[in-house]
């Protein structure tokens, strides 16, 4: 993986939400390239593609078969991809365990011009309502912050966005945009137009969100894809239902401003942090 | 001089009264559209086949269907037999076809049946049930074989309120390729109809599967749907039986009664259900995405 060393402090996004075939990668794949071709003539920097993108959300037992490692075959793909374009890239795949053959996860894969900058792996797996992710992926463990010359982009899935410690942990980690990809069904919708706010106005962070349209198994997902401000402002915004690009700015000279009048950040107890560790065991 | 204190305003999150079953008629009614258009699109066939009863169910998914697809990619197979048949249902199922523009057929079922009646060995006349379930899967056979014969997918009218309770024929009314309305109360049911221009003799018409003659839901049910739905979403989300009746003001023998079919009606909403021998077992842990068709 890369490290690279930021120098930018405006970037130009793209929040591509697309809808995915399920089960056929080659498919999905040509609509990333298309979106990212698309994005590139817009000047977009980073273009963001939806949670399991790659291979559609609800494939149950033949995920095994779709799983790939990363790297693997569709992030060199993608390294080619993105290396033509000089841009950078953030998408979701189901990813094997290079140590076993049927321990999965799910996970966001973040490439640049020069490679595969890093991976997250989602730590909070919905088993619950329609959900059955913790069937068929491993919990990850660890919250992921890349520096890279964007700026220092967080990753989340989904799911994660109900726990502000993982975002919160995220954020920490130096993540001054986070970026959280989705295949959020339309029952969640309002959930996420809140939590997306909230998680965004607590730690003073630009957050990034992009979720899948289309149908699957009675499932519909519902798209409205945006960019919220660190002080929980939609900036931007996609259709809902549909696919859509949306091209918007991130301007990290805001953060300092919403830092000032929003200093949780400053004002942290990690002490805190003990106790509700000691308290989340006893649940 | 006293503080003046406000009126308590607080909404109980889950209070059962009729407007926790209101909903976004027009998102609603969106979605389900959706689902229809995406699923035909998908599934490569020529349309939707429906049985259409003049009932609101029925009435409903045409002129969802309709406005997915467009009516001339849904048949409405109208399906009379003699004992049950009411000229007026007939005459509603026709008004609502022309309104959505739908092609129809109509088949009199009376011949198949009377020949079944015969040949059946132990067939008994006096067996209403048996008798009217006989009635819902001929239909069934007609739908699948207009479905089969035309490259088209049954879509079902299931309703919430009826799935639930298991007020259904297995393999009969029950049996189709999608169910768009499945996750609608019939009180939703009605609205949507209502929003969907449907005429009022059909949204307010009572509901009968039409087993047998004079056959009413409510009546057999014991209960009207305006409360029944109630107790069903209150069961939907985990409330117990006592707090239900308690907010309903009605006996917490009623409830438990519902809640009774509720649960023993799972047979008829399975899959399908066989001894776990192997690796991975259909209905069971046999886990794979659905295809179209």
């Amino acid at each position: 993986m890369r490290k690279e060393t930021r120098v930018k402090n405006r970037v130009k996004l793209a929040l591509a939400q697309m809808s995915s075939k399920r089960g056929d990668k080659q498919e999905n794949l040509q609509r990333m390239e298309k979106m990212i071709s698309e994005s590139r003539d817009l000047s977009a920097e980073l273009v963001i593609f939806p949670e399991l993108c790659v291979t559609g959300y609800a494939n149950r037992d033949q995920v095994y078969e779709l799983a790939e490692t990363v790297p693997g075959p569709t992030t060199e793909k993608m390294e080619i991809m993105v290396r033509q374009k000089n841009l950078h890239v953030i998408f979701g795949i189901p990813e094997i365990s290079s140590k076993t053959k049927g321990t999965l996860y799910n996970t966001a894969v973040f490439i640049g011009p020069d490679g595969l900058i890093g991976k997250y792996r989602k730590m909070a797996l919905p088993t619950h309502s329609v959900f059955e992710e913790k069937r068929y992926f491993r919990l990850g463990y660890e919250a992921a912050a890349f520096s890279t010359r964007l700026g220092n982009v967080g990753l989340c899935i989904c799911y994660d966005l109900f726990f502000p410690e993982v975002i919160r942990l995220t954020r920490l980690k130096g993540a001054q945009l986070i970026v959280c990809i989705s295949a959020s069904p339309a029952v969640r919708k309002e959930y996420f137009e809140i939590l997306t706010a909230a998680r965004a106005i607590e730690n003073t962070a630009y957050l990034a969100y992009v979720n899948l349209v289309g149908v699957e198994e009675g499932l519909q997902f519902w798209g409205g894809s945006r960019l919220v401000s660190p002080t929980g402002k939609v900036l931007a915004k996609a259709k809902y239902d549909e696919p859509d690009l949306v091209l918007c700015d991130v301007d990290f000279g805001d953060l300092r401003p919403a830092e000032a009048f929003i200093p949780t950040l400053r004002d942290l107890r990690p002490e805190l942090f003990d106790q509700l560790k000691k308290e989340a065991e006893n649940v | 001089m006293p503080t003046a204190v406000s009126p308590h305003r607080q909404v109980k999150w889950l209070k059962l009264d009729p407007s926790v079953l209101e909903m976004d008629l027009v998102e609603t009614s969106r979605r389900v559209i959706r689902f229809i258009k995406e699923y035909v699109e998908n599934s490569g066939t020529e349309g939707v086949v429906i049985g259409l009863s003049g009932g609101v169910d029925s009435s409903t998914i045409a002129a969802l269907a309709s406005r997915a697809i467009g009516g001339d990619k849904v048949l409405g197979l109208m399906l009379p037999e003699e004992e049950t048949r009411c000229q007026e249902d007939i005459d509603d199922a026709f008004k609502v076809a022309n309104q959505f523009g739908l092609k129809t057929q109509l088949c009199d079922v009376t011949p198949v049946l009377g020949s079944l009646y015969k040949a059946i060995p132990v067939f008994d006349q006096s067996d209403r049930l048996c008798k009217g379930n006989l009635k819902a899967r001929i239909r069934m056979v007609y739908l699948y074989y207009y479905a089969n014969k035309l490259n088209r997918i049954v879509c079902g009218s299931s309703d919430k309120s009826e799935t639930m309770i298991g007020y259904f024929t297995k393999w009969g009314d029950g049996a189709a390729d999608i169910y768009p309305i499945i996750d609608l109360y019939k009180t939703q049911v009605r609205r949507v109809a209502a929003y969907l221009g449907l005429p009022k003799e059909v949204t307010e018409k009572p509901a009968t599967p039409s087993l047998w003659p004079k056959q009413l839901a409510e009546t057999e049910l014991g209960v009207r749907y305006e409360i029944l739905d109630l107790v069903l979403y209150g069961l939907e989300m985990f409330m117990d039986t006592e707090e239900i009746a308690r907010q309903l003001s009605i006996q917490k023998e009623v409830v438990d009664r519902i809640k009774a079919r509720w649960l023993s009606s799972e047979h008829k909403r399975g899959v399908l259900l066989g001894p776990k021998l192997g690796y991975r077992t259909v209905g069971a842990d046999f886990r794979l995405p659905r295809r179209m068709y």
